[in-house]
């Protein structure tokens, strides 16, 4: 079953099964992006995801379904990984990040080079590299999930590419 | 590096995590937000049963100083009506806990 018939018979009926098939569908993606955001702080980017689902299903008849139900999903991921960073203490920063992930073992070393580099990059731009990259938005769909304008997710995405081409340029 | 290695990285997928115990733990969460309206309510209800027990005690203690029991029975329709009451709310109680 789809999405879209999924967040149909959510809304209709207040389905929590439908909802839990979402969100299972859907949780892989939304924990990455914020795994990446949170430079790689499982904790927090699990419980954000669970906000963020949380926060779905309270709004769910919101959801009108000019975009798909994915790109909905990250921008209140990506809004309540602002709304943390806001309420995070300067003096309080995110976990350091040794590259891997519990799912990591055996990939590929430039995969865990990519990791290292994407904690070195500002949020906005490791938000619009993984966005459009890794989670395959289109430009627009980025900029809106984000919700800035088109222009400076482009800047993002290209301020991003150059410094990690820098960074994993001097690791090799 | 060039370009074309770089977003060949770059679009690599995300690691697929296990959406098991992640799952268990938002249906829980839901579970609780949706039960939230009935606990309110379940409080909402538990206050006033004490406002009916407490005008009832009241009712009952100036009842017993001035009028003897069994001298007129619409005496005993006002407690009997509180006490009616009070058990129509403690079901209410029960079953708003019980959602």
């Amino acid at each position: 079953m789809d999405d879209r018939e999924l967040v149909e018979r959510a809304v209709k009926s207040r389905d929590v099964a439908a909802f839990n098939l979402l969100a299972r569908q859907n949780q892989s993606k939304v924990r990455g992006l914020l795994l990446r955001l949170t430079r790689g702080n499982h904790a927090l980017a699990d419980d954000l995801a669970q906000e963020t689902f949380l926060e779905a299903w309270r709004g769910i008849t919101n959801f009108r379904g000019e975009s798909s139900f994915s790109t909905w999903l990250y921008r209140i991921a990506y809004s309540r990984f602002l709304m943390q960073a806001r309420k995070r203490k300067p003096d309080e920063p995110l976990d350091d990040w040794d590259g891997t992930t519990p799912s990591s073992e055996g990939q590929a070393q430039a995969r865990i080079d990519l990791d290292r580099a994407m904690k070195k990059l500002a949020p906005a731009e490791s938000a619009a590299l993984t966005l459009c990259f890794a989670l395959g938005l289109s430009n627009t769909e980025a900029a809106d999930t984000m919700q800035i304008p088109l222009g400076t997710l482009k800047s993002h995405v290209l301020r991003g590419r150059e410094k990690l081409k820098v960074i994993l340029g001097d690791q090799s | 590096m060039n370009d074309t290695e770089l977003d060949a990285l770059l679009a690599t997928p995300l690691p697929e995590r296990d959406a098991g115990e992640f799952s268990v733990l938002l249906m829980e969460r839901i579970a609780q937000h949706e039960a939230r309206p009935a606990r309110i309510l379940a409080w909402i209800t538990s206050g006033v049963m004490l406002v009916v027990i407490a005008a009832a005690c009241v009712f009952g203690a100036s009842a017993i100083g001035h009028v003897e029991l069994g001298d007129d029975s619409t005496h005993l329709l006002v407690p009997a009506a509180l006490l009616g009451l009070t058990l129509i709310l403690s079901y209410t109680v029960l079953q708003s806990v019980r959602e």
